[in-house]
């Protein structure tokens, strides 16, 4: 399935309203929207630092209000960060 | 799955702090969720996602990636799928760094004169779009080996390609291969003997129709002993693989 890329902010704002619009009404969505949609998101998808590089440094309030640094989140191994949406929509 | 391996998680999203403890009590999580309320680590990342406009709810929110750091704060790797809404699992996660497979994922054995092989996928279940990962498992009779790579045209290295039907990108890597001094042709050549471990990676196409599929590939090697060196094989497998019924989640009032 291959849709054109949308040119601008303003041809991309009106699909994800669009889209937006109909998951709110409970409206199906068709696979193109559904694409459309996808490919005025994904464009220019940037995934930050690459493997072997350090990320930058960072401390942000957990959900209670306390301040976390990777120091104070990391496990033995490792730490899985996950960068989402929201889990308000 | 994660912790089991001494992996801790942490979530980052533009929400409130009021928001993501909601969110954590509605749903259990006890993990951290971090509110970045301004985006600023999102863009210090460089993940802020430039394609929203001002004005949208959504201005703010990063490409969705997940990475893996290590406690230094080196990245040991990174996931990341074009379809947000549905990563890279924690079972391909957990497959991928420290070989451990998912309950419910399909293996298959292969045998071929001193080779044995079995392949299996990270998950038995997934959705279209998003990404899982594989093992193989090599295991050669005493004195034979296949090969590693770099190798000269003469010979086949040991590798897996899965059918590119429902595949838009796959990876799949060996431990670096043992220099060994081939007597016969006093060559030194890259060869894997005994036991060995591969992983891979698939991005599965979007869409696939939902329901049980089959994925279906090849393994290519070439093995020879001491005396005889057979030539190159070519072995088809196929795996078993559900896909889940695509739903377009519905927001919240």
């Amino acid at each position: 399935m291959a849709y054109d890329v949308p040119k601008d902010l303003a041809e991309k704002a009106a699909i994800m309203r669009e889209f937006g619009r109909r998951r709110a009404a409970g409206e199906p969505v068709s696979d193109e929207l559904y694409a459309k949609h996808v490919n005025a998101t994904n464009d220019r998808y940037a995934t930050g630092p690459e493997s072997g590089q350090h990320i930058p440094d960072f401390a942000l309030p957990d959900q209670y209000g306390v301040l976390r640094s990777l120091t104070n989140l990391v496990g033995p191994n490792g730490l899985l960060l996950v960068f989402h949406r929201s889990a308000h929509w | 799955m994660l912790e089991k391996n001494g992996v801790r998680i942490a979530a980052v999203s533009y929400d409130s702090q009021d928001i993501l403890k909601g969110f954590a009590e509605k749903h259990g999580i006890g993990y951290p969720l971090l509110s970045d309320r301004d985006s600023a680590v999102i863009r210090r990342f460089g993940i802020l996602n430039v394609n929203i406009a001002p004005e949208l709810r959504a201005y703010g929110v990063p490409h969705p990636v997940n990475y893996l750091v290590a406690p230094d704060g080196i990245v040991i790797r990174k996931y990341f799928v074009p379809n947000y809404q549905h990563r890279v699992t924690a079972s391909a996660v957990v497959l991928r760094e420290f070989g451990a497979a998912g309950e419910d994922a399909a293996t298959v054995t292969l045998r071929s004169n001193a080779l044995t092989m079995e392949i299996g996928l990270s998950s038995g279940k997934a959705f279209a779009g998003q990404e899982i990962s594989f093992f193989a498992k090599f295991e050669l009779e005493p004195g034979w080996h296949v090969y590693g790579t770099p190798l000269p045209d003469a010979y086949a290295a040991t590798s897996i390609t899965f059918d590119d039907s429902k595949i838009v990108r796959q990876s799949f890597e060996l431990p670096e291969a043992a220099p060994m001094k081939i007597a016969a042709l006093g060559e030194m050549l890259p060869v894997y003997d005994g036991s060995f471990q591969g992983r891979g990676s698939l991005l599965l196409k979007f869409p696939i129709e939902a329901g049980r599929i089959v994925l279906s590939g090849r393994v290519c090697f070439q093995q020879c002993s001491d005396t005889v060196c057979e030539a190159p094989e070519t072995v088809p497998f196929e795996v078993p693989l559900t896909i889940e019924p695509f739903v377009v989640p519905t927001p919240k009032k």
